[in-house]
């Protein structure tokens, strides 16, 4: 059962004013660019800087618990479901994990028809080198173009109205244990795109391709020499720890920048008036840290980077020397607001190490550093340095059992996305309150292998629960309020001009509550667990939906022996209010014949 | 251990090479499962049910045969080569996938009667031989065979493979599950005690 927990403000009249009013807590607002059409969901997060939010408002708090489920859509594939569907005009389009078929609905006609679908047939050798089960994280739209990366290292691009493959880049050896998994994004006529495999000891990079061709445009790598990380004279740090020549190599035992890790596999967002693009580093390799000592830079860190050449332009390091595999890769929400009077343009990024950072996104200075999740590895924040204090006694030593770290490796959030509302001015976020027991085993580095070392067991933190869907102050660094779950809140967010905002919960419950002050609207139980994040769209029929999928998986399966998670899943769910649609109602409805389903080979679609 | 030889072929021959070198043979012979069919000492029990009249050919049931699932591993039950076996397991990074309990993770379970590849110990050599297809990597070219028989030994001791004889049954979906106990831990801390020096 859910509950809500309301977190005392610095001083009443805020809370009062956050509970009960329409108004901004703090004054924050967001670019919403590019101003994709009304009603439409064209990329991932919704807009250029990952707000997650939407204008449309016909569902609003006084009417959310009407939501019934309109339509279903089941895709067949097993693995965790993680990405959101994308509407364009009157089409839906959707990329199911491994082995990455993908669909086009028409969404103006009973039934939402298949338009098409196509099978690119990725290798089934992607399966068993992806460190956190197949799955797939998004999928791009651009230029009449649907883009998405395929496990095993391939960007491709399909036209969007026939299916067809217009061109396929490959980005990795799958072999050596590279896969991909992120969404791309697009600026312009540029794709952008990252790997994963950080726990094989793969090199992380990001890559831009032209929308076109498929043609590598630069790609830029997270350690290494300047040349490779694309350091030049204009990459200014604002902190002195990071400043310096080919730190990429020299805060690294010899050659072992080459193992590094620092994996893009996370999302991308963009300030198009400061024509940076941001986006985060995952954790050094091996994740045994006494086997590289130094800062190992740019692990766990972020790039705020020139799109056109890929110059860094400024870098932070969440975690130097990442001790835990707390990464840097989840999303940054690019927002504005006033802190200490003065108005600030800000990134906010939870970060796995559960501290909750506001970052100036010109300069990379940290404003404000805290926790919004149980953590123990850390005594404070050095603000000054924009440091972490860490506890010695908190850092793991090989071969001995540490206990009760927190968080743990998957930390005190996930990559699963935030969402702000520039009603409320909060970000709304599902966490998780977990520990770990750990035990380090030095590593060897054997390509396509992991390269990894962490022993685990993870357990609650203190209060039994697993995660929360939490509202939180980024100029203040403040909780305000949350919603226990019993499972690790591993879903998305959304948030919508109607004061509600939506999540689902790991067994399986979709959940409407009113921003303003956390009061759950309406919960409607799933076929599977919730990874993936909810969007919302205005139909042909011109009536809002939102949709999500059920279908768990990724690191949501460390909780798998727990009373209560579900089976896997692959349907997205489409609710609309009290269920209406031209795909439900009284009489015998029939669909317009689309077209059948592009199979995989069946070897292909298991989950083992 | 270099092979001339093409992989499988070098991986047969290894195998050979292992039930053939004395001490091995002796070794083999002493284990106590009682498992030492080897090939060509025992057809497989399909044939022996096919009609006489039908033509010999390949069969349902037997298009997966093949003789290398049926020899028993040398180091069965073997505590030294267990514990060795273990080591092994964690240094070359096959618990980061399958899990430092064998349980499962990237790779899959190996403590369940789930077996995509026959669950005996040749099967399981096979797979650590050659790869599988779904990322499993190919180790015969970086150990020796008497390594990768180890790991099997490690691995039999968690309770869930199948006897050589089973492979058959394996197939069939006969799993006796009530004989698969795992408890990877305990087994280690016994061999561990009686190996002070490979503490695993």
């Amino acid at each position: 059962m859910a509950c809500v927990v309301a977190i005392p403000l610095s001083a009443p009249a805020e809370a009062a004013e956050s509970t009960a009013s329409n108004q901004s807590v703090n004054g924050a607002s967001a670019n919403f660019a590019p101003g994709d059409p009304k009603g439409e969901w064209r990329r991932q997060a919704g807009d250029f800087a990952n707000t997650r939010y939407s204008i449309l408002e016909q569902i609003d708090a006084g009417n959310a618990a009407r939501l019934k489920i309109a339509w279903t859509f089941s895709d067949g594939a097993d693995y965790g479901h993680e990405g959101a569907p994308l509407v364009v005009g009157s089409t839906m389009y959707l990329v199911a994990p491994f082995p990455n078929v993908a669909y086009a609905l028409d969404l103006s006609k009973p039934g939402a028809p298949i338009i098409w679908s196509y099978a690119p047939n990725p290798s089934p050798l992607a399966i068993g080198k992806a460190c956190c089960d197949a799955v797939i994280r998004g999928w791009a739209y651009a230029e009449g173009k649907l883009i998405y990366n395929l496990l095993d290292d391939h960007t491709i691009a399909l036209d969007a109205r026939t299916g067809k493959e217009i061109w396929r880049t490959k980005m990795g050896n799958v072999e050596n244990g590279e896969t991909m998994t992120m969404p791309p994004f697009v600026i312009g006529r540029k794709v952008f795109v990252g790997n994963s495999g950080g726990e094989l000891g793969k090199l992380g990079w990001l890559a831009a391709l032209d929308v076109d061709s498929g043609r590598e445009i630069w790609r830029a790598y997270s350690a290494g020499p300047d040349s490779l990380v694309k350091i030049g004279s204009d990459f200014k740090p604002f902190y002195s720890w990071m400043q310096g020549t080919d730190l990429g190599v020299s805060t690294w035992p010899v050659d072992m920048w080459k193992t590094a890790g620092g994996a893009a596999w996370g999302w991308i967002s963009y300030d198009p008036q400061l024509n940076l693009l941001y986006y985060g580093t995952a954790n050094p390799g091996p994740r045994v840290p006494t086997q590289r000592p130094g800062l190992n830079l740019w692990t766990s860190a972020m790039f705020a980077r020139d799109p056109d050449t890929g110059a860094a332009k400024w870098a932070y390091s969440f975690t130097p020397h990442d001790q835990w595999d707390y990464d840097g890769v989840n999303e940054n929400v690019l927002i504005d607001l006033p802190i200490n009077g003065r108005q600030r343009q800000v990134l906010v990024q939870f970060n796995r190490n559960a501290y909750a950072y506001t970052i100036d996104r010109k300069t990379g200075e940290v404003l404000v550093a805290a926790p919004f999740a149980y953590q123990n590895w850390s005594s404070g924040f050095d603000l000054k340095n924009a440091l972490p204090i860490v506890r010695p006694e908190m850092q793991p030593q090989p071969n001995v059992k540490l206990s009760h770290v927190c968080p743990p490796d998957i930390g005190g959030k996930d990559w699963q996305p935030a969402a702000f509302s520039p009603k409320t001015g909060l970000l709304y976020a599902g966490i998780f309150n977990i520990c770990m027991d750990v035990t380090d085993h030095p590593q060897s580095y054997i390509p396509g292998t992991p390269y990894d070392g962490m022993e685990m067991t993870r357990h609650a933190a203190p209060g039994d629960h697993w995660g929360e869907f939490m509202a939180w102050d980024a100029a203040r660094g403040k909780k305000v309020w949350a919603i226990e779950e019993k499972f690790m809140t591993m879903s998305g967010a959304l948030a919508t001009a109607g004061n509600v905002v939506f999540y689902g919960t790991v067994d399986g419950w979709f959940r409407a509550v009113d921003a303003r002050n956390g009061k759950v609207l309406w919960s409607q139980k799933l076929g599977s667990g919730v990874i993936g994040a909810p969007m919302t769209y205005l139909g042909p029929d011109g009536r809002q939906y939102v949709a999500i999928y059920a279908g768990v998986g990724g690191a949501a399966m460390v909780s798998k022996s727990m009373k209560g998670f579900p089976a896997r899943g692959n349907t997205l769910y489409v609710f609309s209010i009290d269920g209406l649609s031209p795909s439900s109602g009284a009489g015998m409805l029939t669909a317009e014949a689309g077209n059948p389903t592009a199979q995989g080979d069946a070897h292909q679609t298991g989950t083992r | 251990m270099k092979e001339e030889t093409t992989p499988l072929v070098g991986w047969f021959a290894s195998v050979v090479k292992v039930l053939l070198v004395p001490g091995m043979t002796l070794l083999a012979s002493c284990t106590p499962q009682g498992d030492t069919a080897r090939p060509g000492t025992k057809p497989p029990s399909a044939f022996l049910t096919v009609p006489a009249a039908s033509p010999l050919g390949e069969m349902a049931g037997a298009a997966q045969y093949d003789a290398s699932l049926e020899i028993s591993n040398p180091f069965a039950r073997d505590s030294r080569a267990v514990v060795e076996g273990r080591r092994l397991f964690v240094a070359m990074n096959c618990a980061g996938c399958h899990g430092y309990d064998a349980g499962g993770a990237m790779g899959p379970n190996l403590t369940d009667t789930a077996w995509r590849y026959g669950g005996t110990p040749g099967g399981i050599f096979q797979s650590i031989h050659s790869g599988r297809p779904q990322g499993m990597p190919a180790w015969g070219l970086a150990l020796p065979a008497q390594d990768i028989w180890k790991i099997v030994a490690y691995l039999q001791t968690l309770g869930a493979t199948l006897a050589p004889a089973d492979y058959h049954a394996g197939l069939q979906g006969d799993h006796d599950v009530t004989s698969v106990a795992p408890q990877p831990r305990q087994l280690l801390e016994t061999y561990a005690a009686a190996h002070v020096d490979a503490k695993p």
